[in-house]
């Protein structure tokens, strides 16, 4: 669904991404892991074309995507979920889910898809006129995703949802993601939490400094030496 | 005070905030959506001037037909100036984007004016009236045109306000002065946008120029008082906040009109300007501001 290849980026003339490969098949769920700083972020941006590439391709379902303007890339089924959220913060939740389904022109539609993600994450329906800018840490988490959601992408790309939540509500988060795989949606997750991340992918990549060091299976990697000593901390 | 005074200040100010809060709303949605520290928005309040003179006069167009001929003359000026401008400099770089933007505006102006005069002359273009009557408003006999100018500002705002709330466009343009990045996330095509939004501003400002034309005439320098007005409104209200804007505009034309009683003319613009500085030593983000709104860490 998704092939990334030989991908470089830069931010001005730092050179983070050095040469990044990867793919994710429809109705699978991908992992990007990687420490801080690693440039798992670089390339979810590079992918959604919010940062231009420097070299490489960038395909979905088969068509090129490379540099494409990010609001086309949205259009073409593709969701990118920042860290930053990029919540609309002065407008309520219900407006920001009806931005997220922004080029969809059906009314019924919207509501239908409202009405789905009010389904998965029920306390937004709660807050429904509420401003996003006063929801809490992990409300607007789930308010990005249920944005990302309305607008019916083939493909979510999430970035590090669990950065900063309490670790009870980091395990709601990766719930709900479980949830929308067991749905049928395509995910791309990049994360540093590399434990609980391998116990809900099916595959993953490692970054390190820019460059694919390792992939494979989820079950695989848990018993990678180089792994298991460098992210999971055991001898 | 006498309350005949007070009404007669009352209405008068109200009369004069209207028009305001219409040239304010355009710079605000301007500054507030696309950053831009737009300095040439008073020669789209002369182009409206002029496109409602030569409708109504030469073309012998009715009044409200002239005027909305002007609205969209300057709507489509504006779209173009957004294309040939400020798209290759928002494709070019967004650095410094802010002093760069306000620099271009600052030429624009100087240029428009420049052309206004090669092509129009200096000569000032009014007419006497619009239309021929007077409205009796509590006690008092006002000329229609000011009030169907008032009229005309209301229902403009009171549309933008239900463009911008209730429909998706106008959602969206809120969604890119919140978050731009968020915006194209969401698949909202932000150049089209921006265009779009210029065009409104500068729609807003040729609406007011051509409601006026009969109490200011349209001549090449006419855009300067217009710019001045907006911008100490929009600078008292708030930078970039819309609603402000048309609250900053009325409270602005009724401390004019009281202070103009009070001080007459030239202390008039003292009280105005000492008003700005108290402002801006006290609460710089303006009445309405909450923060500024970080268009220098863009």
């Amino acid at each position: 669904m998704l092939e990334v290849n030989g991908l470089q980026a830069s931010y001005d003339q730092l050179q983070v991404l050095w040469d990044v490969s990867l793919s994710v098949k429809e109705g699978e769920f991908v992992a990007l892991i990687g420490s801080n700083g690693a440039g798992k972020t670089t390339t979810l941006r590079a992918i959604s074309g919010v940062l231009k590439l420097k070299a490489g391709q960038v395909s979905f379902l088969g068509k090129p995507v490379t540099n494409l303007s990010p609001h086309l890339v949205c259009q073409r089924g593709i969701s990118f979920i920042t860290e930053e959220l990029n919540l609309f913060e002065g407008m309520t939740v219900q407006e920001n889910l009806l931005l997220g389904a922004y080029n969809c022109k059906d009314g019924k539609k919207i509501k239908a898809l409202q009405t789905e993600v009010f389904d998965l994450f029920p306390i937004l329906s709660e807050r429904q006129s509420q401003l996003a800018g006063t929801l809490s840490g992990g409300e607007r988490r789930m308010l990005a995703v249920a944005r990302g959601l309305m607008s019916e992408p083939r493909l979510l790309m999430v970035d590090e949802p669990s950065l900063g939540l309490a670790p009870k509500v980091v395990l709601s988060v990766f719930n709900a993601l479980k949830a929308l795989h067991e749905r049928g949606v395509t995910l791309l997750l990049v994360e540093q939490n590399v434990h609980n991340t391998l116990q809900i992918a099916d595959k993953a990549y490692v970054l390190e400094q820019g460059s694919i060091i390792l992939q494979g299976a989820s079950a695989d990697l848990l018993q990678n030496e180089y792994l298991r000593e460098t992210y999971l901390g055991k001898r | 005070m006498d309350w005949m005074i007070f009404q007669n200040l009352l209405v008068t100010g109200l009369l004069r905030g209207g028009l305001y809060a219409l040239m304010a709303v355009g710079l605000a949605l301007v500054f507030g959506v696309m950053n831009i520290c737009h300095f040439a928005h008073g020669e789209y309040y002369v182009l409206g001037a002029y496109a409602a003179y030569f409708a109504f006069v030469t073309y012998g167009m009715n009044p409200v037909l002239a005027i909305l001929v002007a609205a969209l003359f300057s709507f489509l000026a504006g779209a173009i100036t957004d294309r040939l401008f400020f798209y290759p400099l928002r494709k070019r770089s967004k650095g410094d984007w802010v002093m760069n933007a306000f620099l271009l505006t600052a030429g624009l102006s100087v240029v428009l004016q420049s052309v206004y005069r090669l092509v129009f002359g200096n000569r000032y273009r009014g007419i006497t009236q619009y239309w021929h009557a007077s409205i009796n408003i509590l006690g008092m006999t006002i000329a229609a045109d000011r009030v169907m100018a008032f009229g005309i500002a209301l229902a403009a705002i009171a549309a933008m306000w239900f463009f911008l709330q209730r429909t998706r466009i106008g959602r969206a343009i809120r969604a890119v002065s919140q978050d731009e990045r968020g915006a194209m996330l969401v698949g909202i095509d932000l150049d089209r946008i921006q265009t779009l939004t210029f065009a409104l501003g500068s729609m807003l400002a040729g609406l007011g120029g051509a409601s006026l034309l009969s109490l200011s005439p349209a001549y090449p320098f006419g855009g300067n008082k217009p710019l001045i007005a907006s911008w100490f409104v929009v600078t008292i209200a708030g930078l970039g906040n819309v609603q402000g804007a048309v609250i900053g505009g009325f409270i602005v034309g009724i401390f004019e009109s009281v202070s103009y009683f009070f001080l007459g003319q030239g202390w008039q613009e003292v009280a105005s300007l000492g008003l700005l500085i108290l402002l801006l030593l006290f609460k710089p983000t303006g009445l309405f501001g909450t923060e500024i709104k970080s268009v220098w860490e863009k």
